[in-house]
């Protein structure tokens, strides 16, 4: 398979009958971090839970395309077979599902009948990158997100991610309630994956983030579109500005367009 | 031929089969003789006014073992004891429990072979006079065992009791009685394998456990009732002073079943705790209390309740807490928790707080009936987990740490496979 390449087109989401996003594209391919930067209430977070097909969002127009198959076609989980993962800011509690066996499921269901990962290759490769994110042995053995502190609930997230190798990557706010060392681990994630074979869309509301992984692309969202678009140069911008400017110069007087984050 | 007499043929038919002493078929008849006195019963949400209390023709013709059963048997490394129909087939003690003195037979040589505790506990923990179908239970009462296990005897391994019941026009009517002396610490397992029938029958089972002073037993039970008869089980523990009895049932009935699990936390510092699963399917009617009596001062309590429904199932929980005056500085918990999977089936999760002593430590409940969570649903989807499968590890999730408890491996992977059938449906 060549690299990754993703296309989003005009994409309208609506949530309850209101209009969120209104026509937003992006285009992102293997090998590039592209980043949506942007105040709260500006759609962000609606983007990730709609391009993963979360059923409260609805698609009322426009296309969302990966290496040429119809995402907005596909299911959620199919969607994550065809290499589509969101590292979610809120990712859900399972009890008395452990870690280890929620993501040999995930892991073998992204493989396919027949190509399933051995037992112990896959006890290795999980120990491996467990490590590697400095992570306590005993997540493997914990139930899913039961109990996990917000750090350690991003970091295995992480970990989910660099084990299911997916074509597309998106982090919805990642970074939200790190503290620099695990920010430093969490980059230091998204790094070691870094390639051709990968194109990530990280979405946060803070450059600091993006001192640790230097995007590719940054994008500014308001008002349910991308509103500008420029090099890692515009996220420094913006930090140091802050986005008053660029309202000014866009003449946008409120740029929200939703109520929640 | 009147009533009465057919009856007391009827009992001394059992009797006989079974060769018991004469003590015991006076006790039969009394019992009998309560059972047609006591009134209809009236329970909540289970509706018996039809009940007719048919109790079929008991028959000495011992039936086949099941290859399943046989299976199964064939798997068990621990002492156990095998009952068709209610006749008994098979009991093994292991050396272990042999050289710690342990008294195992059925409960029909109970009589002879330990009089002296027979005399002091049988009846004791459920009587006769409870309702009309323990005293059914004591007038007919054929198959299980008698276990005592001496001062100081701690062996890990349970013992499990198996009852098949090949679907035979008869009423089944087991009846065990577990004794553990001060310090002993055990494990207890009663497993059943039903055939379905079309006997409108009235069932009645039974299991007494006497826990004296400081001792602790672990009780396991793998049930599954069908529907034809009428199932009522009462399975209730003595707790002495500082034991400590703990119960791992787990239910996948599709039949007509009013169940009680119980402790009478009877002696200071006695401490219970009850783990419930349910996996109600078809169209079972499945009344279950889980209960905690009590009695003593600084009692403890804890009870776990948790059910998945299926189909048209009708599953009650009731989780039942009670105080009684003088029970000071009790402390109980109750969580009593229902998922429906089909939007067919009926839950029915019910805390009861039944508190007389104004002295108590703590006393909490949660009941809650609900579907799956769809945030859980979809996290799991968004990981290429397909939405099948995802329902089936949250459901499994939820039910794990209750089964996990179960007395041993083949106990476990019984109540696996039963209730993997119906969740994979």
């Amino acid at each position: 398979m060549g690299k990754p390449d993703f296309r989003v087109q005009n994409l309208h989401v609506s949530v309850e009958g209101k209009e969120i996003l209104k026509g937003l594209n992006l285009h992102i391919r293997g090998g590039e971090i592209h980043a949506i930067m942007g105040p709260n209430g500006t759609g962000k977070s609606t983007l990730a839970s709609s391009l993963m097909g979360h059923p409260h969002y609805e698609v009322t127009a426009g296309d969302v395309v990966l290496d040429g198959e119809d995402v907005l076609a596909m299911s959620t989980d199919e969607r994550a077979r065809a290499g589509l993962f969101l590292a979610m800011q809120y990712p859900a509690e399972v009890p008395g599902v452990s870690n280890a066996n929620f993501i040999r499921q995930a892991l073998n269901a992204r493989r396919g009948e027949g190509n399933e990962l051995p037992v112990i290759q896959f006890h290795r490769k999980l120990q491996e990158k467990m490590k590697a994110l400095n992570i306590d042995a005993s997540f493997a053995e914990r139930y899913l997100n039961e109990g996990f502190s917000g750090g350690e609930k991003k970091r295995n997230e992480i970990l989910q991610m660099s084990m299911l190798e997916p074509r597309i990557a998106i982090l919805d706010e990642i970074d939200s309630g790190l503290d620099i060392d695990a920010l430093k681990i969490v980059a230091n994630g998204v790094n070691q994956l870094r390639s051709d074979n990968i194109g990530f869309l990280i979405i946060t509301h803070y450059q600091r983030l993006l001192n640790y992984i230097v995007p590719d692309h940054v994008h500014v969202m308001m008002q349910g579109r991308i509103v500008r678009s420029g090099d890692a140069k515009l996220a420094e911008e913006l930090e140091a500005k802050g986005y008053d400017w660029l309202k000014k110069e866009l003449g946008i007087e409120d740029e929200t367009v939703e109520v929640e984050a | 031929m009147s009533e009465v007499n057919t009856a007391v043929s009827h009992v001394h038919r059992v009797a006989q089969a079974l060769g018991e002493p004469s003590s015991l078929l006076a006790l039969r008849e009394a019992a009998w003789r309560t059972f047609q006195e006591l009134p209809q019963p009236y329970v909540e949400k289970t509706d018996l006014r039809k009940l007719t209390w048919e109790t079929g023709t008991f028959s000495e013709q011992v039936g086949k073992v099941p290859a399943e059963v046989q299976a199964y048997i064939d798997r068990l490394q621990h002492s156990y004891a095998l009952f068709v129909d209610g006749l008994p087939v098979d009991l093994r003690l292991t050396e272990e429990a042999k050289a710690a003195g342990v008294t195992y037979c059925t409960i029909h040589e109970a009589p002879e072979k330990a009089e002296a505790l027979w005399k002091a506990h049988f009846g004791t923990v459920v009587t006769a006079n409870e309702n009309k179908w323990t005293a059914l239970n004591q007038a007919l009462f054929a198959g299980g065992v008698f276990l005592y296990a001496p001062k100081g005897t701690h062996i890990d391994a349970p013992f499990e009791t198996v009852y098949v019941w090949t679907g035979g026009e008869s009423g089944a009517y087991s009846r065990s009685l577990v004794v553990a002396a001060e310090l002993a610490d055990i494990q207890y397992a009663e497993t059943v394998f039903a055939a379905t029938t079309g006997a409108k029958v009235v069932n009645s089972h039974v299991l007494e456990i006497v826990a004296l002073a400081d001792s602790r037993v672990q009780v396991s039970t793998a049930d599954a009732f069908h529907r034809g008869p009428t199932h009522f089980v009462t399975r209730r523990a003595r707790v002495g002073k500082d034991a400590h009895v703990l119960w791992t049932v787990a239910d996948t009935s599709d039949g007509l079943c009013v169940e009680l699990v119980e402790n009478e936390l009877a002696g200071a510092g006695a401490k219970g705790l009850a783990r419930v699963v349910g996996l109600g399917h078809g169209r079972a009617h499945v009344d279950l209390t889980a209960s905690m009596r009590h009695v003593g001062r600084h009692t403890e309590s804890e009870i776990v309740m948790h059910g998945a429904l299926r189909d048209k199932a009708n599953t009650i929980f009731r989780s039942r807490t009670e105080i009684v005056k003088g029970a000071v500085g009790a402390g109980s918990e109750q969580h009593d928790r229902m998922i429906m999977i089909d939007g067919t089936a009926r839950a029915d999760a019910i805390p009861m707080l039944l508190i007389d002593e104004n002295d108590v430590q703590r006393c909490g409940h949660a009941a809650s009936v609900g579907k799956i969570d769809p945030t859980q649903v979809y996290y799991l989807m968004s990981r290429g987990i397909p939405k099948s499968i995802a329902v089936q590890m949250i459901i499994w999730g939820y039910l794990h740490d209750t089964v996990e408890a179960l007395a041993s491996d083949p106990m476990r992977e019984l109540v696996v496979a039963r209730i993997e059938r119906e969740l994979s449906r």
